[in-house]
């Protein structure tokens, strides 16, 4: 565990030196050069280069300064005069877009790190609770329907078109949760407001096919297990094995969707418990997939106030130390979740291996 | 009926027939103009996601064989600093790191550095996988500490095969190709919403050098454009408009097309990892 921790605030420490080098680089390259001809005449700020009289009153001055070049002497007006201009209407242009990383913008991004971390904390929870349920209820839903065939029922007309519907039903919410998050807020944005907070939460659960993809490796787990030595000896040694919500042994549909899982005294609370320390280290990479996730829920639905929003704002503006301190936020947030999941991991690893 | 069975090829099945389906619809609805970009689109996407499965192979191969190697030969050093780099990339969002790639690409191709398609292809194949071929490693190498521990490997080794043919031949090939597979058809499908995600976001036009245009077009560049997003605006009007769904079909066809070829496409990827893996029993 040291040995992950120490390798973790090492590259911690390896990437900040990294980027804030890189911040103090971008700061500096952003030292305007001039050309050379006007350079040194370009620092008259009295002179109004829209005022006929002042540009030659300014050409006169050279040809006094500098008698006896009167061309060279009205292309550096001209020049300067351009250049002026052109600045102007740069500085028009760029005014509301050039930022640097002040201290005010420094909490500004702060708030957004906090609302990003936040949301992300948010989805990350709803995201576990809905693996584990819908892991849980698809295992179970498996079993009652391998005892149902076991019992031999025989599948009607009805039976078989309902089984058509559902199959048909299934496809199309798989389609849904597989749908990348800008598909379904382009969809939906006519007719709903997408711009909050809680469609973010919404969008981060329901879209990129994050719940799925993840119920299915926990339900995958769930079944390893079930297929263990320990399982059979358990149910020869009379341990509770119905699937069935009626029967006094069963799994009622409560027990399913609790926050927190028990299944005491019945098999399946094992089975699940097995699952749930294997699950753990699947936990690194869901993060980093939500991560993924919600940065693309944000880039995508043009919201301002929003963290990657603003990093894909301040990339197109070309403010790049912004960029950096942005990247720098992101970076730590995946950090901290790795060494959270590592020491979780850790610490259920020492109580499930007895040590 | 054995097609039905194996749950992965029923599904590579239906793909195929909806795409065809799709295309057929497409040629029939869809000016000449769009149905171009799109049949555009949907070949860019999928050349560069092969590239990106063919890359990642490799690399993952390479860096499974190197990190064990180091790790034999008790090169500290070497194997520490591998790893700390695969770490570094590990903890770098994929959609950044692409991001940033993708953003390069643009400028160079922009500047008129890279022009030729032979050269932008692998070359954002390449950026895709620095950042998916991770995973592979680790498949890997639990797959090699899983038949080092058993006696198959000292076995092996006491019959005087070379170390280098039962990692790469009995382990990795014999024993390991189906998870290896396995592992690619989630790679391709990962690298296809990565792209179409990282094309959506920079084609609102990162900068007056950087832009998507400078890009092959793909089905998420494509899905960007105007016309394709009134489209799929055009959706969400069906939820309060029932009636109007049918136009969906034949005046906003480009966008739901587009939209549609993403999605399912991801679908019928799951499932057929899906599949698989249970056919195998991996």
């Amino acid at each position: 565990m040291r040995v992950k921790l120490i390798e973790h605030f090492l590259s911690i420490g390896v990437v900040s030196l990294i980027l804030i080098a890189a911040l103090f680089i971008s700061k500096a390259g952003t030292v305007k050069k001039e050309s050379p001809a006007y350079a040194r005449f370009s620092d008259i700020s009295f002179v109004d280069c829209n005022n006929p009289f002042h540009t030659a009153l300014l050409h006169d001055v050279y040809n006094i300064f500098y008698p006896g070049r009167y061309d060279e002497n009205k292309r550096i007006v001209n020049e300067l005069i351009r250049e002026k201009e052109k600045q102007f209407r740069l500085s028009l242009m760029t005014s509301h877009v050039k930022e640097g990383l002040t201290g005010r913008k420094f909490i500004q991004l702060g708030g957004m790190l906090l609302k990003f971390v936040l949301v992300y904390a948010v989805v990350m929870f709803l995201t576990y609770y809905g693996v584990q349920t819908f892991g849980v209820w698809r295992f179970i839903r498996r079993k009652r329907q391998v005892a149902l065939r076991l019992e031999n029922r025989p599948a009607g007309f009805a039976v078989s078109c309902i089984t058509l519907v559902k199959k048909i039903a299934q496809t199309g919410v798989y389609m849904l949760l597989f749908s990348p998050a800008y598909v379904i807020a382009y969809s939906i944005r006519t007719e709903f407001n997408t711009d909050t907070v809680f469609f973010v939460v919404l969008l981060g659960v329901v879209s990129n096919g994050l719940l799925v993809m993840y119920t299915n490796k926990f339900y995958t787990f769930l079944m390893t297990e079930s297929r263990k030595g320990y399982v059979e000896t358990a149910v020869v040694k009379n341990c509770k094995n119905s699937y069935s919500p009626h029967d006094r042994d069963g799994i009622p549909y409560r027990e399913i969707f609790r926050i927190v899982k028990r299944f005491d005294g019945h098999v399946f609370g094992h089975i699940f418990k097995n699952a749930q320390y294997q699950y753990i280290s699947t936990i690194k990479e869901q993060a980093s997939f939500l991560i993924t996730g919600l940065i693309i829920i944000e880039m995508a639905l043009n919201i301002h106030g929003y963290l990657n929003y603003e990093m894909l704002r301040q990339i197109l503006y070309a403010n790049y130390d912004i960029v950096i301190a942005i990247i720098l936020g992101i970076f730590y947030t995946v950090k901290v979740t790795e060494i959270v999941t590592d020491i979780l991991y850790h610490r259920v690893s020492l109580k499930y291996e007895n040590r | 009926m054995k097609l039905i069975r194996h749950k992965d090829k029923a599904w590579m099945g239906i793909w195929l027939a909806v795409m065809a389906g799709v295309g057929v619809w497409d040629v029939l609805f869809l000016n000449k103009p769009a149905l171009k970009q799109v049949v555009a689109g949907f070949l860019n996407t999928f050349v560069i996601s092969l590239l990106v499965v063919i890359i990642t192979l490799a690399c993952g191969w390479l860096v499974t064989i190197c990190l064990y190697y180091l790790e034999a030969r008790r090169n500290k050093t070497g194997y520490l600093l591998l790893t700390f780099l695969l770490n570094l990339i590990r903890s770098i969002p994929q959609i950044v790191g692409i991001l940033f790639g993708y953003i390069l690409v643009a400028y160079l191709t922009g500047k008129g550095t890279l022009q030729s398609p032979t050269l932008v292809f692998p070359l954002m194949a390449a950026i895709v996988s620095l950042f998916i071929f991770i995973e592979l490693v680790d498949l890997m190498r639990e797959r090699i500490e899983y038949y080092k521990r058993l006696d198959f490997y000292s076995a092996m080794l006491v019959c005087g095969i070379p170390e280098s043919r039962i990692i790469n031949f009995d382990i990795l090939w014999k024993n390991s190709r189906l998870h290896i597979f396995n592992k690619l058809i989630s790679v391709f499908g990962i690298s296809v919403f990565l792209q179409c995600s990282v094309d959506f976001i920079i084609s609102v036009g990162l900068s007056t050098g950087v832009s998507s245009v400078n890009l092959p077009l793909t089905l998420g560049s494509l899905l960007a454009k105007i016309d394709s997003k009134q489209d799929i605006l055009a959706i969400g009007h069906t939820l309060t408009h029932p009636s109007y769904f049918p136009n969906l079909f034949f005046g906003h066809l480009q966008g739901v097309t587009v939209a549609f070829l993403i999605v399912f496409t991801l679908m019928c990827i799951y499932h057929i990892s899906n599949g698989y893996a249970e056919r195998h029993r991996l």
